[in-house]
């Protein structure tokens, strides 16, 4: 058994299948110029996965402070449709959820490209967040609750004064996590046709056959604009915690 | 002036209260004391309504029975203040912020005069050059203070204090205590479940031991403390004393 597979691994047809190497076409040089005269013009592109991360992020704080709020609910009625929610859109891909909103439905509805993928990002990050402020309202001590309740505040006062800016500035670290990772989701719009920088550089990638150079241009873009969020989330815990 | 009657509170199956009745008069001052799960801080929540007593409990304030519905609920949490163990402080408000919240939040009071008031309860309790700090940078024994001047921000008619002093670091206890007892001193109607002998020696009218959901004993702490007639009380109390 032993001897048979070791066989297999090591013919030559077998590494053949997997790789193929191919230095001949490999130039330095020239990969290095095509990789930093065309990283500027990258800049449309890059624009347009800030803004459909900011508008679908944008959505999905919405999204998931209501279904969060709902999560947490002692009534029923609010928190089943909460949990299904989030069951739903957790345990299915992002893609396949974009493919639904922008192919899938058009029977009944067609929402254009750009829309359809800040919907669908919205959506998707909707349920995370909501799970996210879920976790911290449930963090906060139950004392607080008491307290307020104990000064005659309703309870939706309490949240509103009292739980929810805790909770608040308990998510920002895990709210940060989820909008770096909803920056790199973005990348799954170039499949429906926005020209998103994964989507640019692959055009221009296949037309001047530099396609690793530009996967390389836009893997620089993305580390740029995560550091961005990153830097900027760091700057919102540090007022928090001073304020 | 407040009145408990046949106060039943159950856990499950756990019977916790077993009907508790219990008058306390306008100026006076009850300790609770009693064994650990007696039912103490049950009974405490009750009067508050933070648990639900059972059917058939009855809680009266200047002869109006209080009924298990949002308005009524709400009407008596601001005349009834509670004070923690744990204090329970709103850790993202500054210490006046604190005791402006529920003037301003729940009796709609302008911020002026809430803030004046507010300095005042401070002053009263020893802590208006403390009035711009948060709640995590003050000692047990000013958080417990800011908490009594919290409760107090509400001009309640009844004060409920839940073993204030137990959470804290033994030189801290007497400048809590001192606070309590210039409060009962000036009149305030309190029921305070404390093991502090001499806080009940000092302020309290009366004494009421617990056991087992039940009060098997009251009298005025002479007699308590000096004479108890039931062995349950007796066994107690030589455990207090001992410690
Ligand atoms: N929310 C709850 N759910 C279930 N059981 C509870 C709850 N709160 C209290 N109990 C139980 O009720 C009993 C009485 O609790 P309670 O806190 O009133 O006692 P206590 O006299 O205040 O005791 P301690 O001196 O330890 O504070 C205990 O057995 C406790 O475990
Ligand atoms: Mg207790």
């Amino acid at each position: 058994m032993e001897f048979l597979s070791t066989n297999i691994l090591l013919s030559s047809s077998f590494i053949d299948w997997i790789v193929n190497i191919n230095p001949s076409l490999f130039s330095m040089g020239e990969s290095l110029k095509a990789i930093i005269t065309r990283f500027p013009t990258f800049w449309k592109a890059g624009l347009i996965t800030l803004q459909l991360t900011s508008a679908g992020i944008l959505f999905g704080l919405l999204i998931g402070l209501l279904f969060g709020l709902m999560r947490v609910s002692e009534i029923k009625f609010m928190r089943y449709p909460a949990k299904a929610y989030i069951f739903l859109i957790r345990g299915t891909p992002l893609l396949l959820q974009l493919f639904i909103i922008y192919y899938g439905i058009t029977s009944i509805i067609t929402i254009r490209s750009f829309p359809s993928a800040v919907i669908a990002l919205g959506i998707h990050n909707g349920a995370y967040i909501a799970e996210i402020f879920r976790g911290a309202i449930q963090s906060i001590d139950k004392g607080q609750m008491e307290a307020a309740r104990s000064l005659g505040m309703s309870k939706t006062k309490a949240m509103e004064r009292i739980i929810m800016p805790q909770a608040f500035k308990r998510a920002i670290p895990s709210l940060g996590n989820q909008f770096i990772i909803a920056l790199k989701d973005s990348s799954l719009a170039s499949t429906i046709t926005i020209s998103e920088l994964l989507l640019r550089a692959r055009q221009i990638g296949n037309t001047h056959f530099i396609l690793m150079e530009m996967l390389i241009v836009v893997a620089i873009w993305y580390l740029i604009l995560t550091s961005l969020f990153t830097y900027l989330i760091h700057r919102l815990e540090v007022h928090f915690k001073t304020s | 002036m407040i009145l408990l009657e046949n106060i039943k509170k159950n856990f499950g199956k756990l019977k916790v209260l077993k009907g508790v009745d219990l008058k306390v008069d306008e100026g006076e001052v009850v300790v609770i004391i009693g064994p650990s799960g007696s039912g103490k801080s049950t009974l405490l929540r009750c009067i508050n309504f933070l648990e639900t007593a059972e059917k058939g409990s009855r809680i009266s304030i200047d002869g109006k029975v209080i009924h298990r519905q949002k308005n009524d609920i709400n009407m008596l949490r601001r005349n009834v203040g509670m004070v923690f163990q744990h204090f329970n402080l709103f850790p993202h408000m500054t210490v006046l912020q604190n005791v402006m919240e529920g003037p301003t939040q729940v009796l709609h009071m302008k911020k002026d005069k809430a803030r004046k008031q507010g300095i005042e309860l401070l002053e009263k309790v020893g802590l208006a050059d403390k009035h711009n700090a948060y709640p995590q940078m003050l000692s047990g024994g000013q958080k417990q203070r800011v908490a009594i001047a919290r409760a107090l921000s509400m001009n309640p008619q009844i004060m409920l204090f839940d073993e204030p002093t137990s959470a804290l670091d033994p030189e801290l206890v007497g400048e809590v205590i001192e606070v309590m007892a210039d409060l009962a001193r000036e009149g305030m109607t309190m029921i305070v479940v404390t093991h502090e002998m001499w806080f009940a020696k000092e302020a309290a009218d009366r004494v009421c031991v617990m056991d087992d959901g039940l009060i098997i004993e009251e009298g005025t702490p002479e007699q308590i403390f000096d004479s108890p007639t039931t062995e349950r009380a007796q066994q107690f109390l030589q455990k207090i004393v001992v410690n």
